[in-house]
């Protein structure tokens, strides 16, 4: 019961969101007196629901690879042989958390071309920093008391992975994945300047043709996916418990 | 306890492979007949000859030789050696304008193979001046060669590089959307501080305002900055049409008044945050050894708490500011100038040098502030640097 | 049984541990003492492998440890620390179970192990199996720990500074405890501890180390009687010794048959040491105490001539 009322929020934030999506056309009235003076006041390039599809599918696939290869990275540079690279990859990551997520999707455009593929790579690439950051904050954070017993005990490098470090290091690598999620939500709406299609277009189409409605459908549609994601993320029982 | 003498410094000799390979691999210039034209890539051989392009190999391998057997010493010669690297860059550049830009009209545009060298480099920088254990002050000098060099040969011989053709078109545009970028995030920022250090006395005092704020402010922060720039458009909108005085003021739904208003509403959490915990962080047996000594409340206040918090309030405004100068940049979209002015622009026209032009000093600026600040919040830390 | 023939240990240019020998009968509890940085936590570490040994032979029942995977030697033995090192993320329970788990014993064999050492250790099932560590006092922590150390029934239990953290009183009933449950169990048990009393307490066969080396060796009382130089003396703290040596001394040792007189009318029993009974006779201004059994039964007297004189011939 209470397992069911912990996932009441996010799920009205994502009804919300599903029911502006899809219902955008029935609120004509409000932005018609939003924008009185133009002709067309529903974006109408392509559908709204298509426009959210593309943004989730950019978003997901770069955090699924950030979550794999920062982890990853995280894990080697912990271990044993990975330890020479740890001062550089800590340094790095939190060097990489001063560049603005702008610069970085803008540098990604000379190098990698117009499309898709830049807003990928550029928001894996920041996406990273983030998931690496807490990750190794995880890994050093535990009590070095539980690490002696775990290796006292006969247990194995694998097991002390799997059975110790990952799991008392969770909430706070999940608490990176949800700042590199929410971050890259906003910063894949500016890739649509960089011709990758998704809810960033109304906005910057609005902004261009001063069409104010645009903006509102575009940004109101953004605003809530972030806050149904980082709503859901919060209610996952390993971010909040402790 | 590995010691740093025992086996080979893996980190640099990956680094100099990986970059020795993308120098040799990747096109290291690229040349473009106009500005509308896309370039023609060229490799370091197709530069300078096979031979010459041998030569080059020979500092990358020498720094692979250097990682064998790392004493101080020979660290301390390969940071010595990536600083001179460094500083060739811009001589590599100038030599390929002098060799291959033919026509006036010609540009040279920077390959990747050059960009993954600085960014390798930059990293072997790093590394070498974490091992060494150098200070800040000496690591930020080493800079000031390449800096040096690249200026050097801006003036003299790099006429025909694209990124310098489109700065020199715009300078003086260029000078004014740094102003207008460092204007916005001091307001921003400055307006935030006060806010939010006012909201952070009022957190203190009253429980109640502190869950509601640090609610709404969390809250704020989850909604994308471009999301909350369009929706400031509307009521801002409204207001300059209803409101004749703030439309004399310049309010409007897009300019500078939107995006001020997302920019501090967006700097405001960090900076409560940090001011709150901040305060609230002091150890609690030196407050209570203050009023054990009969210091009053205010005295407590200014004499012990606030120095005590002061370098985590720091560290909050240098949050605050380098997350600032992203933002800003967001805010050229909606007309609020900045160098985010010439990113937005250069992407409409598909001129990626006109990006750079935009891009690149954010990043510095970025860099910047946040090394500054940094370095005044470990000189106000009690007892100075950790 | 442990041996350590000739071993020492260097970190760099810095020698840890330096030429010790030392062997640990079957049964025995073995407690190495010292200041700190003295080598003995080295020591101890080395014998599970969490540091290996630069030079030298361990033997664990007459076999080389470097014979057996980590793991597997690991798992062989119990391993107790200061700061227990419980898994946070884990019950009560599940903490005490981990080692037969590695070891792949059936749920029903675990289960029944962990509900036998709860038992064991004084902790109630049904109060604790299901509580994590940070809902445990100090005390009822390194009791869970001892519990974990001892799950998969191993022969060699090695124990570093486990009751350092706790308070005087808890510490002194987790000292009785281990008396009896090492009485029980006859385990073979390697006790690392910094302090004095805790190792005159614990201690069959006690080992003095000073900087990286064992200064002396032996029965506990052999030591305090004869210190083999200043330090060794300094550590059982000069002028104390009188009293650490009543300590380890019960009266039944020194009381005599009742005489013809009345019995006194103060009681001591026969299992107290000769240090409570003095401080019976100080507090209650008596020369002569009636020595009791279990049963309060009088067996025997003590007088204060008896208690402080004669002491070598006994």
């Amino acid at each position: 019961m209470t397992e069911l009322r912990r996932w009441v929020v996010p799920l009205c934030w994502l009804a919300l969101l599903l029911a502006a999506t899809l219902g955008m056309g029935q609120l004509e009235g409000l932005f018609r007196w939003i924008e009185a003076d133009s002709r067309q006041v529903i974006y109408e390039r392509a559908d709204f629901l298509t426009l959210l599809g593309r943004h989730l599918l950019v978003v997901s696939v770069a955090a699924v690879l950030a979550i794999l290869v920062g982890v990853g990275a995280a894990i080697a540079a912990t271990r044993g042989w990975g330890r020479d690279f740890l001062p550089l990859v800590s340094q790095l990551a939190s060097i990489g958390q001063t560049f603005p997520p702008v610069a970085v999707l803008a540098l990604a455009v000379p190098v990698l071309g117009f499309g898709t593929l830049p807003i990928i790579v550029a928001l894996f690439l920041y996406g990273l920093l983030p998931i690496v950051r807490n990750t190794l904050a995880g890994l050093e954070g535990i009590d070095p008391g539980v690490m002696e017993a775990a290796r006292g005990m006969g247990m194995s490098g694998g097991q002390i992975l799997r059975q110790v470090e990952l799991p008392l290091a969770a909430p706070v690598i999940l608490a990176g994945i949800r700042t590199s999620v929410t971050i890259n939500i906003a910063t894949a709406a500016i890739g649509a300047t960089v011709g990758a299609s998704n809810l960033g277009d109304p906005i910057i189409s609005g902004i261009v043709n001063g069409n104010t409605a645009y903006v509102v459908q575009g940004a109101l549609l953004i605003g809530l996916l972030a806050i149904s994601v980082d709503s859901l993320f919060s209610r996952l029982p390993l971010a909040g418990s402790r | 306890m590995r010691q740093d003498t025992a086996g080979p410094n893996v980190v640099l000799l990956t680094l100099s492979l990986v970059a020795l390979a993308a120098w040799l691999g990747l096109d290291t210039v690229s040349v473009a007949a106009n500005r509308i034209v896309p370039g023609t890539g060229y490799r370091v051989a197709e530069v300078i000859g096979i031979s010459g392009a041998l030569v080059t190999c020979v500092p990358w391998l020498a720094l692979a030789g250097l990682a064998w057997r790392p004493t101080p010493r020979r660290l301390a010669l390969g940071l010595a050696l990536v600083v001179l690297m460094l500083s060739a860059l811009p001589v590599w550049l100038s030599l390929s304008a002098v060799t291959l830009a033919d026509s006036a009209q010609a540009r040279l545009g920077i390959g990747a193979g050059i960009w993954v060298a600085l960014f390798l480099l930059l990293l072997l920088m790093i590394e070498l001046r974490t091992r060494l254990v150098l200070s800040r002050p000496i690591g930020w000098a080493l800079l000031l060669p390449p800096v040096a060099s690249a200026g050097l040969c801006l003036a003299l011989w790099l006429e025909p590089l694209a990124l310098w053709q489109e700065y020199r078109s715009r300078s003086g545009q260029f000078l004014g959307a740094v102003g207008e970028h460092l204007l916005l995030v001091g307001v921003a920022v400055g307006t935030s501080l006060v806010l939010g250090v006012v909201l952070a006395l009022a957190m203190r005092r009253w429980p109640g305002v502190q869950k509601a704020g640090f609610g709404v402010l969390n809250f704020l922060q989850t909604i994308p900055s471009i999301a909350l720039f369009g929706l400031l458009l509307a009521p801002l909108a409204w207001l300059s049409a209803h409101v004749d005085w703030l439309a004399a003021l310049g309010v409007s739904g897009i300019g500078w008044a939107p995006a001020l208003l997302a920019l501090v509403g967006y700097s405001l959490l960090p900076m409560v945050r940090n001011t709150f915990v901040a305060l609230e962080a002091v150890d609690p047996g030196v407050i209570d050894a203050a009023r054990g000594m009969g210091m009053s409340r205010g005295q407590v206040f200014r004499q012990v708490r606030l120095p005590l918090a002061l370098p985590v309030i720091l560290e909050g405004i240098r949050i605050t500011t380098v997350q600032a100068i992203g933002l800003t940049a967001v805010a050229a979209l909606i007309g609020a100038g900045g160098l985010g002015t010439f990113i937005f622009q250069g992407l409409g026209q598909a001129a990626m040098d006109l990006v750079l032009l935009g891009a690149l000093p954010i990043l510095v600026l970025a860099l910047l502030v946040d090394a500054l600040l940094g370095a005044l919040t470990d000189i106000l830390r009690p007892g100075g640097a950790e | 049984m442990i041996d350590l023939i000739h071993v020492t240990k260097r970190f760099g240019v810095a020698t840890a541990v330096d030429d010790i020998s030392l062997s640990v009968a079957q049964g025995e509890l073995c407690v190495l003492v010292g200041t700190s940085g003295c080598g003995k936590s080295t020591t101890l570490r080395m014998i599970n492998r969490l540091i290996e040994h630069s030079e030298g032979e361990i033997h664990i029942d007459g076999q080389q440890i470097r014979r057996f995977r980590q793991e597997t030697l690991r798992r062989r033995m119990g391993y107790a620390i200061q700061s227990t090192g419980l898994f946070p993320h884990w019950t009560v329970a599940r903490n005490i179970g981990l080692v037969p788990r590695l070891l792949k014993w059936p749920a029903a064999r675990i289960q029944a192990r962990v509900e036998e050492l709860m038992a064991l250790l004084g902790l109630s099932m049904e109060e604790f199996a299901h509580k994590y560590p940070h809902q445990l006092s100090g005390g009822q922590a390194q009791r869970v720990g001892v519990a974990r150390a001892l799950a998969a029934d191993p022969d060699i239990l090695l124990m570093d500074e486990p009751f350092g953290a706790l308070d005087p009183i808890t510490r002194e009933s987790l000292q009785d405890e281990l008396r009896e449950l090492q009485a029980r169990l006859h385990k073979t048990i390697v006790f690392v501890t910094h302090d004095m009393d805790e190792a005159l307490r614990l201690a069959d066969h006690l080992v003095v180390m000073h900087q990286g080396r064992i200064v002396q060796q032996g029965w506990p009382l052999e030591l305090l009687r004869e210190p083999a130089d200043g330090f060794v003396e300094s550590l059982f703290g000069g002028e104390d010794r009188g009293l650490k040596e009543a300590a380890l001394l019960p009266v039944s040792q020194r009381m005599q048959p009742l005489g013809h007189d009345l019995p006194a009318r103060e009681r001591i029993g026969q299992q107290a040491s000769l240090r409570e009974a003095l401080s019976v006779m100080l507090w209650r201004h008596a020369e002569r105490l009636t020595v009791v059994d279990d049963d309060g039964q009088p067996v025997g007297e003590l007088s204060l001539r008896r208690l402080v004189g004669a002491r070598r011939d006994d």
